[in-house]
């Protein structure tokens, strides 16, 4: 695929090391979220980077970080897409419900995941595709709505509501509520 | 506000989305109403544990190394298509030898203008000092035709000695001393008398290793303003007389004979 790319002028290059690299944590994470796995998420990340040198003189300014992701979620979209079809579809609402009701753990399951501090990574981890990255994109990235719906290409008030119902959905999953009660005990 | 719109703007009030006058009254509502504030601090919490325990994967140091070898690999493909190594050695050379020459130009020519506003501040200045003193009728701080009593009560109060000369024989009495201002340093105003017309020469001392140079004339508001460096001083000699006799003036001053 390298040697099919067209050769970058020297000025994309220049752009491309100033815009793009700082912002491969941010890449990286994003990716790390939506394929679940670490090597995966670094192949998402370096198709991103080959796109965003072919693209990247078309950038006519603007928020670099929101442009770059952007890319990295086509990216990352289109490896979900080849690999794991099935977590386009389930995007709706009721896959919300569902993923719910699929961390039903025992109490010691839950006293187990919450020694380990892994409670509330797997209930993110288990929100389906379209609620996960709003939520990632706000709260470990840090942007702002319009960053946000700008880089998921949804409206600002789908922004609103997907964070909303994320946010429900992880404070009354049943798994962090069994953890809530047992804290509240001692 | 009530109940119902404080819960619908909570998010956005806990994101900072909300804009000054919104989130103020959101504010105000959650003061007095506990069922509201219950659910902004389970959302603040939320969000602290979120980032507690939801780890941010930063870019391992594995695909910063594939990354760079992409930008190499491409920047290898461009130099190849676009120019020979050397071809570029030589045009960035060329860029950079005229970068400099455009430099040095530009500090010339940067220079040469601080210079000449300078000294033409200098020159209104010495005209304004003039104009004071003769309507003030403060012509003279000491009153001498004696250069061996104006030069030590110059000298008494100034950090430099002023060269005094008198020039009565060639109708140029020296009627007395007096202290200026000059570019926010006191100086010395040598006073002279020309028929009905006053001169004031003004004395600075050069820096070290400056150049002497001959008068050279302007004119300020209806003054001439003679400007010479020489015998280690700079001077300003500022009259209503004609050219002809204020230029010889301080020429001989600033010859030092």
């Amino acid at each position: 695929m390298m040697f099919a790319m067209r050769a970058p002028s020297p000025a994309a290059l220049s752009r491309f090391e100033q815009l793009v690299l700082p912002q491969l944590d941010a890449a990286y994470n994003l990716a790390r979220w939506l394929t679940r796995n670490a090597s995966d998420a670094e192949d998402v990340v370096q198709d991103a980077c080959e796109r965003a040198l072919k693209y990247v003189g078309g950038f006519h300014g603007g928020e670099a970080k929101a442009w770059f992701l952007t890319i990295v979620r086509h990216a990352a979209y289109d490896w979900v897409g080849r690999n794991r079809p099935a977590e386009l579809i389930d995007d709706g609402a009721d896959a919300l419900e569902r993923a719910a009701d699929t961390v039903q753990p025992t109490p010691e399951q839950a006293a187990l995941r919450q020694a380990s501090g892994t409670a509330l990574f797997e209930a993110i981890a288990a929100l389906p595709l379209g609620y996960r990255e709003v939520l990632i994109l706000r709260e470990l990235e840090e942007m702002s709505y319009r960053d946000i719906a700008r880089v998921v290409d949804i409206p600002i008030g789908t922004v609103m509501s997907r964070l909303a119902r994320a946010r429900a959905l992880l404070q009354r999953s049943p798994l962090l509520v069994a953890i809530r009660e047992r804290s509240g005990e001692a | 506000m009530n109940c119902h719109e404080a819960m619908a703007l909570l998010p956005c009030f806990s994101d900072a989305e909300l804009d000054a006058l919104q989130s103020a009254e959101v504010e105000k509502h959650l003061l007095g109403c506990a069922p509201c504030s219950a659910q902004r601090d389970a959302l603040a919490t939320l969000r602290l544990r979120i980032r507690d325990e939801a780890p941010y994967y930063s870019a391992p140091a594995t695909l910063h190394e594939r990354i760079r070898a992409t930008i190499a690999r491409a920047s290898q493909a461009t130099g190849a298509a676009v120019r020979r190594p050397r071809e570029r050695w030589r045009w960035l050379s060329a860029g950079a030898l005229a970068g400099s020459a455009v430099t040095v130009f530009a500090w010339f020519l940067g220079s040469a203008v601080f210079d000449w506003r300078v000294a033409n501040d200098l020159d209104t200045e010495a005209a304004a000092n003039h104009t004071r003193a003769t309507l003030s009728q403060r012509l003279t701080d000491v009153v001498s035709s004696d250069r061996h009593t104006v030069k030590p009560w110059l000298s008494s109060r100034l950090d430099y000695s002023p060269p005094v000369q008198d020039f009565a024989a060639d109708g140029l009495p020296l009627v007395g001393g007096r202290l200026d201002s000059l570019a926010g340093q006191t100086i010395a105003t040598l006073v002279y008398r020309y028929r009905e017309h006053t001169i004031d020469v003004f004395v600075r001392p050069l820096g070290p290793g400056a150049a002497a140079s001959p008068p050279t004339l302007t004119t300020q508001r209806g003054f001439n303003i003679a400007h010479a460096k020489g015998a280690g001083m700079e001077w300003w000699g500022v009259s209503d007389v004609s050219a002809d006799v204020l230029l010889p003036l301080v020429a001989r001053l600033a010859h030092g004979e």
